[in-house]
């Protein structure tokens, strides 16, 4: 790295992916936020056309290609709420997206049995932070209390919820702590709240 | 201590999205329990992800005129996310409780019934429609299955426990491939045993002694 650069000259190439990210990130979050139509316009013509080449590219067909662009970019408009730009790039988002899309696409066309679909292989990147956060506690019970109630959690759940809610550390620092994936910190945490909710109505 | 991860060319064929659904299935299971794997294939997404929109990325042809799918597209309304419904991943066997990872969770429900095999061993079957079947097996301390080699291919995940079948030992998220060249004998001498999820494709040919007479009947096991 060249220290001593001015930052003009970082913009004066060819636009580099890396800041067409940010500036399709803006977009993409300025759709989420007030479902802005210029802004999705933005995002569409930028990746609708790499989208279809992609998909002429692995479907071979021009009428599965535009049948993907839609579903993907359909998702996009109606998901972008969901986008959360700190977790990565739109175009990692949208290929997500894409992804699953076509392989549901081909187990149809295939005839199979839904039996396995796309989300449950890869869970979209955005759908998964629709957890933890959005559950929140009641806040009038006291630790006290609380205490009383999580001798009665599966002692798994509630070394997890310990970690979180008092000694106050991120789901990722507890899945590295306790050496678990992140999935199941965030999916003990969930069911340790379920349970937890459920005790509290029952005490009341 | 996971030491058995998928090749990276099945992790970059899943996180692609273009591996068998069956293996991907094993993958995802994996890598719901293996931080490195979890982290490989995010990476592996925005590598991906990059190259199919990368600003140099060339454009196919004529494109066509997309209009008319932009406005449609802007009048669909912005998507509700549905309540989360909580699907129990919590297996049962003779009181025993196992959680099992996301990519399983569905399957602690469509879990036909457990059935005693051989030995101490247990086994439950799962439905996994046109992809075939896939089994639970539960070793018991001291469970062994006999020697055996792979007409096929065998996936293999460790769900709970530990077990070592003579060329290893594995251990809780571990995931092994086998193939006709691997011939082994999986057997558990952990306290609280080990439950494995694992996937044939063939029958498996069983080549130890006395256990060869089970070879007629090999379908009705681990099938
Ligand atoms: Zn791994």
């Amino acid at each position: 790295m060249l220290v001593g650069i001015p930052l003009e000259s970082k913009h004066s190439h060819v636009v580099a992916p890396k800041d067409c990210a940010d500036e399709m990130s803006a977009y993409l979050v300025l759709v989420g936020q007030s479902r802005c139509q210029r802004s999705f316009a933005e995002v569409f013509n930028y990746f609708a056309p790499r989208l279809r080449s992609y998909a002429l590219k692995q479907m071979g067909n021009e009428a599965l290609a535009m049948e993907l662009v839609q579903d993907t970019m359909s998702n996009v408009w109606q998901k972008s709420h969901l986008f959360n730009a700190e977790k990565g790039a739109p175009s990692t988002w949208i290929f997500t997206i894409a992804r699953n899309i076509r392989f549901d696409m081909l187990r149809k066309q295939r005839n199979r049995k839904e039996d396995i679909c796309a989300d449950d292989l890869w869970p979209v990147l955005c759908e998964q932070t629709a957890d933890v956060n959005e559950v929140s506690l009641d806040e009038q019970i006291t630790l006290q209390e609380l205490g009383v109630l999580f001798e009665e959690l599966p002692k798994k759940q509630r070394e997890v919820i310990e970690a979180i809610y008092i000694e106050g550390k991120s789901q990722q620092e507890v899945a590295e702590q306790f050496n678990i994936p992140l999935g199941t910190v965030k999916s003990r945490t969930r069911l340790a709240l379920q349970r937890l909710k459920e005790m509290l109505k029952d005490n009341d | 201590m996971i030491n058995f991860h998928p090749d990276l060319v099945h992790l970059r064929a899943f996180a692609q999205g273009t591996c068998p659904t069956n293996l991907a299935l094993m993958v995802s299971a994996h890598v719901d329990m293996c931080p490195r794997c979890q982290a490989l294939v995010m990476q592996a997404q925005e590598e991906i992800g990059s190259e199919v929109f990368s600003a140099s990325s060339d454009v196919i042809d004529t494109p066509p005129d997309y209009n008319d799918m932009l406005q449609q597209i802007m009048q669909s309304p912005a998507f509700e996310v549905p309540e989360v419904k909580a699907i129990s991943n919590i297996l049962e066997l003779d009181g025993k409780r196992f959680e099992l990872p996301r990519a399983l969770a569905r399957y602690s429900e469509k879990t036909g019934n457990w059935s005693r095999l051989v030995g101490k061993l247990w086994q439950a079957p799962v439905d996994l429609g046109q992809e075939g079947q896939a089994n639970f097996i539960y070793m018991e301390k001291g469970g062994k299955v006999p020697e055996h080699t792979h007409k096929g291919t065998e996936f293999t995940l460790v769900i709970d426990g530990q077990f070592s079948d003579g060329l290893a030992d594995y251990d809780c998220g571990d995931f092994t491939i086998m193939d006709s060249t691997n011939k082994h004998m999986p057997f558990s001498e952990a306290d609280e045993g080990c439950l494995v999820f694992t996937m044939v494709d063939k029958p498996l040919y069983f080549t130890s002694g006395l256990a060869r007479l089970l070879n007629p009947f090999s379908q009705l096991f681990f099938k």
